[in-house]
């Protein structure tokens, strides 16, 4: 293409074709310049003016807000098997403005969650734009739902608190609501430490909602408790309660296995029980952990206090004998009588053979205020301070307030109202050399990452007995399991137990007296008798065919305490402690 | 116009190349940005599989604990193979103690 100089030969010419030129220079000039300050008008605008609405909308395009999921606090044995552990489940929810739901559909999402459909049809009539369907669905029902293909209904990842053991420890562990919520047992006690605070996360995500790294856990995790509880023990105990509870017919059944020297429960367990994992299917007596919050009149069991007080303010000794022949003694007015008849008992006989009248005796040797003063030394009339939820105190009145009978009635363990681990915890004293413990289930808080943050320490162990009452005492009981005692049914072959049996009436709560066919049948001890491991309470309530404690309790006892000392490798007594041994089955 | 030797080489070789360094920069810096941000992608990915997987892993230890629970455990021997919980009395008690071994075989040579 020629250059215009080419073909403007003359200088006017090519005046004019540069002036041309500039014009349009001038014009393309302005035509920029105002496009960019179009354009800066623009900018100003969007980031000035409307800075604020617009960036809010920018975030939420690319920007997600997840909550933190929290997690409870696993709970662990003593072993450190675990006793209640997270699941993640889904959850329906829908959002009512775009569900699409005809009749077919409903009938099909209804026969997955089980659910009536006008149950359904209830929550998607609700107003907003999120309404929870069935929260915490198992695996295979979300898959089901998913097949439905319903436009509106989505899912949400959730925690489910799951008890992988069942019903077992169900009173001690206690249960979580729907929302994780801590509503019974340990986890109320421990929520606390177990449950921890959320927060939200942002991710970036792109146009299509994809989400980039985050970089941040989207976890958070609650502290874990180690319990005093040995699965091994509680699987025990729980299996023999039940066989009790078959053979007896009884209304209800408390066992309580616990260290006699460090105060740490071993097992407890109550029936009748429930499915933590179905807590809201249960009813209220199943929920109730009748070994500390229900309170019984502990019978032959409560002589304990008249015996060890009588022996710790020397009013008898072992040989001290008791003319028991009549059979009863009155007090107050009101005869008390023995089940059989005995002759002249010494003071072991008397425990040996649970004599009331011989029981009454000592009593009213002892006077109202000793035994209250011994009744409270062991702990009754006051919580233990276990470290479980709903524990009463159980109730023993003042001495002013006894009535002609009482120091009859208390010295046999009537019109006291005590829980079976008041009384665990007394014989406990007995078998450890007459300190008072303090129970507890919890032994460890561990972090997430695996650091002890708090251990239980018992600092406040007192003595309550001399060590030669104690060790008196325990003889005696270990009479009360041998031939002849009313608790003979409760010996262990190769081991030595310790222990009382205990039969008591049931106040009918219609005619305010003594019913004559309800019963609470028990037994209390402690085994090997000479180096403790264990000591164990068994309560058997309103039992059918049989009500004396060495009848109904103690084989209980027998069963339990012959499969734990094998659990535990407790040797036979005839084999020294201190030797080095290789235990082979 | 009268052209000087570092004007020529400026025209000729030094802003080509300035260009081509800026082009090269500006690709280098978006291939960069595109290459974080397939990675966040992929990590993004990987945090969703992780998480996946630890849901998993929570399932299957909720399952393997109620599989090892005693009560199952004991059920399961009793029931399929017959297994029964031994008297403890028939529990053989050993001592110990190395100096009375009857038999030890050994090569070494015994001290006088």
């Amino acid at each position: 293409m020629p250059h215009w100089k080419e073909n403007c030969p003359n200088l006017n010419c090519r005046r004019a074709m540069g002036g041309l030129n500039k014009k349009r220079a001038i014009i393309l000039n302005t035509t920029i310049i105002f496009s960019f300050f179009v354009v800066f008008l623009r900018l100003t605008d969007l980031m000035i003016f409307n800075h604020k609405s617009l960036s809010e909308r920018a975030k939420l395009q690319h920007v997600k807000v997840e909550d933190i999921q929290v997690r409870r606090g696993i709970i662990f044995d003593r072993q450190e098997r675990e006793f209640a552990l997270n699941i993640e489940l889904e959850s329906l929810y829908c959002d009512p403005e775009i569900l699409d739901l005809n009749n077919d559909g409903l009938k099909r999402l209804a026969s997955v969650i089980a659910k009536e459909p006008r149950f359904i049809l209830s929550k998607i009539h609700n107003e907003g734009r999120f309404v929870w369907v069935e929260r915490k669905l198992e695996p295979d029902a979300v898959e089901k739902i998913k097949g439905l293909n319903i436009k509106g209904l989505g899912f949400m990842t959730e925690a489910k608190r799951f008890y992988p053991k069942g019903k077992l420890a169900s009173h001690i562990l206690g249960f979580v609501g729907i929302d994780n919520q801590a509503l019974e047992g340990l986890e109320l006690k421990y929520d606390r430490y177990m449950k921890t605070s959320g927060g939200k996360i942002f991710l970036e995500r792109d146009a299509i909602g994809r989400t980039l790294s985050s970089g941040v856990d989207t976890e958070a995790r609650g502290n874990n408790i180690v319990l005093t509880i040995d699965e091994g023990l509680q699987h025990i105990v729980e299996k023999e309660i039940d066989k009790a509870m078959a053979k007896w017919k009884a209304a209800a059944a408390s066992v309580i296995m616990m260290d006699p020297f460090t105060g740490e429960i071993l097992a407890l367990a109550n029936r009748p029980t429930y499915d933590p994992n179905n807590a809201g299917n249960a009813r209220n007596p199943e929920k109730r952990n009748r070994a500390i919050t229900d309170c019984y009149e502990p019978g032959s069991t409560f002589k304990i206090i008249a015996g060890t007080a009588a022996l710790e303010e020397r009013l008898v000794n072992p040989g001290t004998l008791f003319d028991v022949s009549k059979g009863s003694v009155e007090v107050g007015g009101k005869a008390i009588r023995d089940v059989h008849k005995h002759g002249v008992l010494n003071f072991k006989e008397v425990i040996q053979k649970s004599s009331n009248v011989g029981s009454v005796t000592i009593g009213l040797k002892l006077g109202k205020d000793r035994i209250y003063k011994y009744a409270k030394l062991f702990g009754f009339g006051e919580k233990t301070g276990i470290d479980l939820p709903g524990e009463v105190s159980g109730w023993i009145s003042r001495p002013e307030r006894w009535s002609g009978t009482s120091i009859g009635a208390i010295s046999i363990g009537q019109e006291v109202a005590v829980t079976p681990l008041q009384i665990l915890r007394a014989y406990s004293a007995i078998a450890n050399g007459g300190f008072l413990v303090r129970p507890h289930v919890l032994s460890e808080v561990i972090s997430p990452e695996g650091r002890v943050l708090a251990s239980f320490r018992d600092e406040e162990m007192k003595r309550i007995i001399s060590e030669k009452t104690a060790g008196t005492f325990k003889n005696i009981l270990k009479g009360v399991v041998e031939e002849g005692g009313t608790g003979s049914s409760a010996s262990v072959d190769g081991n030595v137990v310790a222990g009382k049996t205990g039969t008591a009436q049931v106040i009918n709560p219609e005619t305010k007296r003594y019913s004559r066919e309800k019963f609470v049948s028990s037994f209390v001890g402690f085994v090997p008798a000479d180096n403790p491991r264990l000591a164990i309470i068994v309560v058997i309530y309103e039992p059918k065919g049989q009500i004396y404690g060495g009848v109904v309790a103690a084989p209980v006892f027998r069963d339990i305490a012959n499969q734990a000392l094998s659990y535990l490798d407790i040797p036979l007594d005839s084999i020294p402690y201190n030797d080095h041994l290789l235990v082979s089955r | 116009m009268i052209y000087t030797g570092s004007r020529i080489i400026f025209s000729s070789i030094l802003r080509p190349l300035l260009i081509a360094l800026l082009l090269v920069g500006v690709f280098g810096l978006v291939y960069l940005r595109s290459s974080v941000m397939t990675l966040e992608y992929s990590l993004g990915d990987l945090e969703k599989t992780r998480r996946n997987y630890l849901r998993e892993r929570k399932m299957l230890l909720a399952e393997k604990t109620s599989l090892l629970s005693f009560e199952r455990v004991e059920a399961s021997l009793s029931r399929s193979r017959g297994f029964v919980l031994p008297d403890r009395i028939r529990v053989i008690h050993v001592k110990n103690r190395k100096e009375t071994l009857p038999y030890n075989a050994s090569l070494e040579r015994k001290l006088p």
